[in-house]
Parts: C-alpha cells; sequence; structure tokens
C-alpha cells in the first residue's frame, strides 16, 4: 500500500451515472453525468451554489447522492465509506491538524493503515521533497506561511499514492503571486503523478489554465463538458459564453431572420440561420474594433475608457446594451463620442432570447 | 432609558471606561500604579484570607479558639497540633506502620473484588485509621468516578455534536408505556419474565407501528434531555437511589459512589464537552476521515487533543463537584466508604458543639490533592492549540 515509488501509476477512470443530491426541496445537483478519463484532470468550474462542491463531496463520500451512481475504477463505490474509496482530498482551508507537525500531517494517512515507521519515514520524506519541504518536517503548521500550508496538505495527499485526487479550491486562500506559481506546480504534478484529479475552482483562469476538460455547473445543472479551448470557442449556450472570458462576452438583444441579426435597425449576418423574434447575439470583446458611425455595425457613444496596459477597454452604450470593445492602448476616444463598432464575423455566436441555448 | 440617566451616562462616560479599562500597568503614572497595586493587593488578601484562616485555625486548640480572635501565629497566639493529634495520634492505627499495612490490605481488598465473580476471597477486614480511609477512600471514588464521567460523558457528547439522532416520538412513548406496564406486572409475575416480554413487545411494535409515528426529536432534544436530569435537585431522587442500590446489594462500597458520582456529574460533562466539539472545524475531522482513520481514531488522534483545554477545565470542575459531594455519600456510604466530606462534618456533631481546630485540620488535609491537581491540570488549559489548522 505504501509504494515507496512516488511517480508513475496508471490513473483510473471516474463515472458520475446520472447523480442527484437534494436538501430538502432544495434540488443542488441534477442529473449529474460524467465519464472522466485515466488520468485526467477535470475542473468543475462554477459559481458558488452551483453544486460543485457537492459533486466533489459526494465522489469522496463525505456526502450520499439522492439518487445515482458512483464508480472509481470498475468498483461502484456509491455506498462505500470514504476511506474505502481510495482517494485523497484537499481542502480550501487544508485541515492541517495543528497538533503534529508537518512530518506526522505527512504521514497521517500511513500512520492510520499501520504502515511500519520506517517505511512511513522514507514515504514521508519523499513526498516532502516533492514539494519542497524536507527542510520543515520539525515544524507545527503554525509556525508555516500560507503556501507551505498549501505544500503540506498536498503532501499529505500524495504520500498514499490515491487512485483519485480531490480538491476543493485549494488556492484560493493564497495571495495572487503565491496562486500563480502553486497553479504551476500544482499542473506539473499532476502530468508527472498521472493521477485522476477532480478540481472544484470558481475561478475560470484557474479552469482554464489546469484542466484538460472543464465541466462548468450551474443552479447544479451541468452546462457544458469540454476542453478549455472548445469552452472558449464554442461555448453550449449563453451561461458558458458569458461565465468565461474577461471581459465577458458582449451580448445585443435582437431579432433573428434568415442569417440577418437585427437590432435597432441595424442588421449583422451571421454564420447561422434560423428564425428567432427574440435572439441574442454574442460576441467577444477581442472580435469588435471601433470604426466611424456610418461604418459600424452596431452604433453608440462610448460610456468608459479604460486603459489596461497593452489594451484599451472601450465601453460603448448602444440604446439597449453594452458592448465592450478590446482596442488598441493608443485609442483616444472620449465619453459621449458617437462611434460604431464592427464585428468579426467568424466571432459571432447567436442564442436563443428566451432558453439562452446556442443556435447552430 | 430616561433622559437625565442618559445625559449621567454621557457625562460620565470618559471616568467610567477609565475606571474598567485601564491603561497597561506599565504606562500608568507612579500614583496611578500605587492606586492600582493597593487595591489588588487588598482584594488578593481578601481572596486568600479564608484560606490563611482555616489553615491557622488548624494549628489552633479550644482554648485559643475561644479567647480569639487571634490572627498571627507566634506572635498572637502559640500554635499546638491538638487538632492534628486528634486525627492521628489519638487513633491507635495512624501510626506509618499500620497505615501501610492498611494500605496492602486495601489492595488484597480491592483484588479480591475484583476477581469475586470467578473465585471467592474473603476480604480482610482493614484496621481503622479514619483518616486514611476516608481520604483514600475520597481519592478513589473520585479518580474513578471522574475518569468514568469524562470517558463516556466525551464520547456521547461527540456523537451527539458530530452524528444527527432521529429518534421517533412514538417509539419513545411506546418504550415509556411498556417500562411502566412492566413495573405493574412485576408485582405479579417475575420482574425478568415481565422485563423480556416488554423488550419483545418493544420491538415488536416498534416494527409494526414504527412507520406511522412522523414526530421525530433531533440532538438539540437529547441534548436538552440530558441537561434537564441535572435540573432536578437530587435530594428528590436520593431515596429511590438508595433502594435501587440496596436491591442490588451495593451500598457502603466504593462501587455505588462511584457508579452514583459518575451518573450525577455526566449531564455537565455531557453539555460542556458538546460545545468544546461542535466548535472544532470539521474539515479536520473530514480530512481524517478520507485519510483512513475510523471514527474512534479520529476521536482519539485529533478531536481529544485539540479540546483538551476544554477537557481540562471539565475534568478539574467534575473532580471538585465529585470532591465536595455530601449528599449522596450520606446515603450510600454508611461506613467503611465514608469519604472525606464526612470527617469535616463529624467534627460539627460531638457534644461539645463545633470543634473548629480538628474541622480545620482534615480541611487542609482535604484541600491539598484538590491544589495539587489544579497545578497539574491548569498547564493544559492554555489557548492557542487550534492556532494553524484551517486558516492563515
Amino acid at each position: 500500500m505504501a509504494s515507496s515509488n512516488i511517480s508513475g501509476k496508471p490513473g483510473v477512470p471516474v463515472t458520475f451515472d446520472k447523480v442527484a443530491k437534494s436538501f430538502g426541496n432544495v434540488m443542488v445537483l441534477q442529473e449529474f453525468d460524467i465519464q472522466i478519463k485515466p488520468g485526467e484532470f477535470l475542473v468543475l468550474l462554477g459559481a458558488s451554489g452551483s453544486g460543485k462542491t457537492t459533486a466533489l463531496r459526494i465522489l469522496s463520500g463525505l456526502e450520499t447522492a439522492s439518487s445515482g451512481r458512483v464508480r472509481i475504477g470498475d468498483r461502484d463505490v456509491t455506498d462505500i465509506l470514504p476511506k474505502y474509496r481510495d482517494i485523497s482530498m484537499v481542502f480550501q482551508s487544508y485541515a492541517l491538524y495543528p497538533h503534529k507537525t508537518v512530518g506526522e500531517n505527512i504521514g497521517f494517512p500511513l500512520k492510520v493503515r499501520g504502515v511500519n515507521a520506517a517505511e512511513m519515514e522514507v514515504a514521508i520524506r519523499e513526498a516532502a521533497a516533492q514539494v519542497q519541504l524536507e527542510t520543515l518536517l520539525h515544524r507545527y503548521p503554525r509556525e508555516l506561511s500560507g503556501g507551505q500550508r498549501q505544500r503540506v496538505a498536498l503532501a499529505r495527499a500524495i504520500i498514499r499514492r490515491p487512485s483519485v485526487f480531490l480538491m476543493d479550491e485549494p488556492l484560493s486562500n493564497l495571495d495572487a503571486k503565491l496562486r500563480g506559481h502553486m497553479r504551476a506546480e500544482l499542473k506539473h504534478m499532476q502530468e508527472t503523478l498521472g493521477i485522476t484529479t477532480i478540481y472544484v475552482t470558481h475561478d475560470q483562469i484557474e479552469a482554464m489554465t489546469l484542466a484538460h476538460r472543464v465541466a462548468i455547473l450551474e443552479k447544479g445543472v451541468l452546462q457544458q463538458l469540454a476542453t478549455p479551448a472548445e469552452i472558449y470557442n464554442n461555448p453550449a449556450n449563453l451561461f458558458v459564453a458569458q461565465f468565461i472570458g474577461s471581459p465577458p462576452m458582449n451580448i445585443v438583444h435582437g431579432a433573428l431572420q434568415g442569417d440577418t441579426f437585427t437590432a435597432e435597425g441595424h442588421s449583422v449576418k451571421v454564420p447561422v440561420k434560423a428564425k428567432l423574434r427574440k435572439a441574442i447575439l454574442g460576441v467577444r470583446p477581442e472580435d469588435c474594433s471601433v470604426t466611424t458611425a456610418a461604418k459600424g455595425d452596431v452604433v453608440g457613444e462610448i460610456f468608459t475608457n479604460e486603459l489596461i496596459g497593452d489594451h484599451t477597454l472601450i465601453t460603448v452604450k448602444t440604446p439597449k446594451d453594452m458592448i465592450t470593445v478590446k482596442a488598441s492602448k493608443d485609442y483616444r476616444g472620449k465619453t459621449g463620442d458617437k462611434i460604431g463598432v464592427s464585428l468579426t464575423k467568424s466571432g459571432l455566436y447567436v442564442f436563443d432570447g428566451t432558453s439562452g441555448a446556442r443556435v447552430r | 432609558m430616561s433622559e437625565a440617566s442618559y445625559k449621567f451616562e454621557k457625562a460620565n462616560r470618559g471616568l467610567m471606561e477609565r475606571l474598567f479599562e485601564p491603561p497597561a500597568v506599565g504606562k500608568m503614572s507612579p500614583v496611578a500604579k500605587i492606586v492600582a497595586y493597593s487595591i489588588l493587593v487588598f482584594w488578593s488578601l481578601f481572596v486568600i484570607f479564608p484560606l490563611y484562616w482555616v489553615i491557622i485555625t488548624a494549628f489552633k486548640n479550644g482554648q485559643i479558639v475561644n479567647e480569639g480572635p487571634y490572627y498571627i501565629p507566634f506572635v498572637d497566639f502559640q500554635p499546638t497540633l491538638d487538632g492534628w493529634r486528634a486525627q492521628f495520634a489519638t487513633d491507635p492505627f495512624c501510626d506509618l506502620q499500620s497505615v501501610g499495612r492498611q494500605f496492602v490490605l486495601y489492595i488484597y481488598n480491592s483484588v479480591a473484588f475484583v476477581l469475586s465473580p470467578v473465585v471467592t476471597i474473603q476480604p480482610m477486614e482493614p484496621q481503622i485509621c479514619k483518616v486514611w480511609l476516608a481520604f483514600s477512600n475520597s481519592i478513589v471514588i473520585n479518580v474513578f468516578a471522574t475518569a468514568l464521567c469524562m470517558i463516556i460523558g466525551s464520547m456521547a457528547a461527540y456523537a451527539l455534536a458530530r452524528i444527527q439522532y432521529k429518534p421517533k416520538f412514538g417509539n419513545i412513548m411506546v418504550f415509556v408505556a411498556l417500562s411502566l406496564l412492566t413495573i405493574i406486572a412485576s408485582y405479579f409475575i417475575h420482574w425478568m419474565i415481565a422485563s423480556a416480554v416488554a423488550l419483545a413487545l418493544f420491538f415488536l411494535l416498534v416494527r409494526a407501528y414504527g412507520k406511522h409515528f412522523t414526530n421525530r426529536l433531533g440532538n438539540g432534544d437529547i441534548l436538552f434531555w440530558i441537561i434537564s436530569q441535572r435540573i432536578l435537585p437530587p435530594i428528590v431522587v436520593i431515596i429511590p437511589i438508595y433502594m435501587m442500590f440496596q436491591a442490588v446489594g451495593l451500598l457502603d462500597t466504593h462501587l455505588a459512589l462511584i457508579i452514583a458520582y459518575a451518573v450525577a456529574n455526566l449531564p455537565i460533562v455531557v453539555w460542556l464537552m458538546h460545545d468544546f466539539f461542535a466548535g472544532l472545524p470539521i474539515e479536520l475531522e473530514e480530512s481524517a476521515q478520507l485519510d483512513g482513520a475510523t471514527r474512534f481514531g479520529i476521536f482519539w488522534d485529533i478531536v481529544l487533543p485539540l479540546t483538551r483545554p476544554g477537557f481540562a477545565a471539565t475534568t478539574l470542575l467534575v473532580l471538585i463537584l465529585n470532591w465536595n459531594e455530601y449528599l449522596l455519600a450520606v446515603f450510600l456510604a454508611l461506613a467503611k466508604s465514608q469519604t472525606m466530606p464526612f470527617m469535616v462534618a463529624a467534627k460539627n456533631a460531638g457534644e461539645r458543639g463545633i470543634l473548629w481546630w480538628e474541622m480545620c485540620a482534615v480541611i487542609v488535609v482535604m484541600i491539598i490533592p484538590v491544589i495539587i491537581m489544579a497545578i497539574l491540570l491548569q498547564r493544559f488549559i492554555s489557548k492557542g492549540v487550534l492556532l494553524g489548522a484551517v486558516k492563515g
């Protein structure tokens, strides 16, 4: 069980089969259906209350599913106690045992499994070396910085070589600089170890950078499961389109007739064909450019003009909507100027105005 | 608040604050320092004086006490050992050799008691040095009663803090009704048969009708029920308790007092420890669960060390409650298992009035173990155990 060899163990697949969870009358997770590939890094992304943490806790066994099955490898673990699931978890709060030293914290999973002291000592050193903690083994958690505590939690998770890693917003208590650094380390570690990892976050940057695939949840419903690039370039619905991307995708309310989208007397050719009285046109800020009022696909006046550094964000107020345009850093427009916005045709998305579904 | 008092409050706010939230002693002016320390010294004397009085009275005799009050030994009065002689020297069994012999007998009798279900060893009748007997009785009863109470109480409290119980109110009522019926029935048939029948009936009824009961109780209700057992003054139930111990033949044994004390303090332990356990961050336990620890392992290895200050404080509280307990002891300990409070009370029973000097000698003996325990436990009662657990 306590393999002294830290790296190289094939990952196992994880399956959520129509898992649902309700607390009383509140459905926090509905028909959650995902197949996670061996060794995959899957990120569950969503706002708070989206059910992402509940999904993770059901997989860990800390919460029981109201219906549906959960499988790890070829084993149905739905009714199995957490400790028999062969998983380890990193908590948002790290959950280090404050009365134990770093070494004892890291070795705890082996100690409770009755691994002998000599073997444990070796495993602790190896796990600590993985996260550069060798010199701190005799300290107590209270004597460590936030980043070091985070690493202790990671070492405790990897020492046992579990089938699956679970991480519940592990980076959210760190400051921005350290977070970027730990993100890179985490990604590297997961790639070396090849252990199937499920990672919960509300941070889209973390999701996009870490994941092989991202699952976006909202109100307990899975919105889209795809690679980060696919999610960005080909969002399944309006929610995903607006959730991913910073600043978020612009939307224009109007109507669709054939391949012509019309809003406020201006019309744009879009790459899809349908007839919708209420349609929404989505376009990312980088697919918009500033032009004169006469040439613009959409016309409005400048609301704000923010210099970010390598580009300027211009918010244009149209009669119904606000549109953010990513313009060159040298752009000098003043608030109140009448301007037009031209849209790149390949970057246009059309959504059903009532259901939010993508029109393809 | 009336207009006038509001104005008063406002006008005197500064003064009140200065009085009740003074700056650190180091920052005070010399005059303020002298005043502050004088007040503190006065108050310390006020608090310590009763203890001092008990100790010096233990070295007085009847004459000094009656002529008194005298405050300072060697100046006001010549200390005597009369109070102590009454306990030790006049009792023929209180020399060191007898006490040693008694100690051996004590162990012999304990072994005899433990082995009594297996083999019958006739216990030896101890030669009684009264103070020593009462003192050792107190120690033995207290240690075991407190340990038993803390073990059962803290585990119960942990279960109530972390496991959700939902007993059905209907099932409980069925149990109560059947218990009452059993008591009535046992006038006509043997109580064992009555109990067995009632138990069987209970399971049958619960199985058959349990699903129709919808009202459930929660952990809060159970907790309140437990603490409500302590709201009842013990004097109300002392006669039934006496009769129960009489029925099982445990009167005047250590075991009777150990059980009685443990049960009497259980509600306090459950109530206090529940709060300490509920205050722990649950992630620690969830993490340990995922790491593979058993429920008991988590309790022992994670939860108990983290609640050590609360545990130590509760232990000390229970120890002191047991140490001073008199009422239950009066009924349950008739002779051989009398405790220290008896020895104190006995000094008030003679024809010569209250023998203050002898009583104080006993009290001094009685105080010593409590002070030792307090010193031993107080180093655990410190804050900051949870530092570094969940947040930075």
